[in-house]
């Protein structure tokens, strides 16, 4: 039950969530299940990895992974998978509690936010530069050695 | 081979590509893919966020070239689908340029688009599937999703008073999201204001500018990621500050 309460329920409504943010951005089809199945399996590594900067870098490069599998086989662009799984990562969060600190005067909570929301963001992005440079330069060797294996057996 | 309508031909598709949210190296790639399967000679690309240039070498030697301006960016998934599709096609069938006009021109209404109901119902649902990530429970979702559905009727029907532009159109709705939560909370709809606030804002977020600023940035485009990355900061910016001055109206109230 705990277990539900922790892990499964919030990666649910992940998965929710994304699908109503395809309705938003135009998405048809299996592209909304491709977008909210990314969402919810980026958010079960952010809760598993504790929910620190770290666990942003680390639910980013497996979103990244996941949508850039995904848009290969289906040929489309992956940018639409991409930017929805990952919005229930970007630190709105922090934005507003920033925001809230310094409105009431209280700089040394103010930075330390700004910094955190700073972070996380730097997080987002590096996770997703990583996981996109290790697929370009990876995908085509891939696409090679099974040409190379399709080839050597009929 | 007509130089003039290639031209013409592959500035069209490179902007419906770049004005339905398409990274910039995906822009040129297409624009460049295209007019060489034309047999375009030295054909040159350069694409920002905000501008297209396109250049080819005309069949009598002379160079012609043609910028245009991108406007305003949205994201439309399905639109980005088609065009990518369309080109590949034009690229592998090469069919008369005639014909090609004629099928990039049909592409923008014959685009599958959901009814403006089924988009704030998006609008409304996404807040308050976001607000229990936050910490909330079932009442927060629900003030959530009411916060939701108003702040998506001012980005949905708000152009008319809003106008294009986006950081004042971010600062207006953040401000209603947090404004309406406060109330909301007060009237004892919601628990907890924070939670209610962030999740109605994650309608706002720059997540798209972000997302597209990084993998410019990745594609060695550094001019259109660096530009995407100052609309995201612009747009953080706009939720801090419209956040700001509802909760000081609220309070004021």
């Amino acid at each position: 039950m705990e277990l539900f309460f922790q892990y499964l329920l919030p990666c649910l409504c992940a998965f929710a969530g994304c699908i109503a943010f395809t309705l938003v951005f135009n998405i048809h089809g299996p592209g909304k299940l491709i977008a909210g199945c990314g969402g919810g399996l980026g958010w079960l590594v952010y809760l598993l990895v504790g929910r620190t900067i770290l666990a942003g870098f680390f639910a980013a490069l497996a979103i990244s992974l996941f949508s850039e599998i995904m848009a290969r086989i289906r040929r489309c662009p992956v940018t639409g998978y991409q930017l929805v799984a990952l919005l229930p990562l970007v630190p709105g969060g922090g934005i507003y509690y920033a925001m809230r600190y310094c409105l009431e005067g209280d700089t040394e909570r103010f930075l330390s936010t700004l910094l955190d929301t700073l972070g996380m963001a730097a997080a987002l992005a590096v996770g997703v530069i990583l996981a996109s440079s290790l697929f370009r330069t990876a995908f085509p060797l891939l696409l090679r050695v099974r040409d190379a294996a399709g080839r050597r057996q009929p | 081979m007509d130089s003039d309508k290639l031209l013409n031909l592959a500035v069209s598709l490179g902007c419906l590509l770049a004005e339905s949210g398409a990274e910039i190296s995906r822009v040129e790639e297409s624009v460049y893919r295209l007019l060489n399967a034309y047999g375009g000679e030295g054909a040159q690309v350069f694409a920002i966020p905000s501008c297209l240039i396109v250049s080819l070498t005309a069949e009598d030697g002379r160079p012609v070239t043609r910028m245009r301006r991108i406007g305003a960016h949205g994201t439309d998934i399905e639109l980005l689908e088609a065009c990518n599709a369309l080109c590949r096609r034009l690229c592998r069938t090469v069919p008369p340029l005639a014909e090609a006009r004629a099928l990039v021109d049909r592409l923008p209404g014959s685009c599958r688009r959901h009814r403006p109901a089924t988009v704030l119902l998006g609008y409304a649902a996404a807040p308050a599937f976001f607000c229990p990530l936050f910490g909330g429970g079932f009442w927060d979702a629900l003030s959530a999703l009411f916060c939701g559905l108003v702040v998506g009727t001012c980005l949905l029907f708000g152009d008319k008073w809003l106008g294009r532009n986006s950081f004042l159109r971010t600062l207006v709705c953040s401000g209603v999201a947090s404004l309406l939560s406060l109330l909301l909370v007060r009237a004892g709809l919601g628990r907890n204001v924070d939670v209610v606030t962030i999740g109605v804002l994650m309608l706002l977020v720059p997540g798209v500018a972000l997302t597209n600023a990084m993998r410019d940035l990745v594609a060695g485009d550094t001019y259109s990621g660096l530009s995407r990355t100052a609309e995201a900061i612009l747009i953080a910016t706009g939720i801090a500050l419209g956040a700001a001055v509802g909760l000081g109206v609220g309070q004021i109230l």
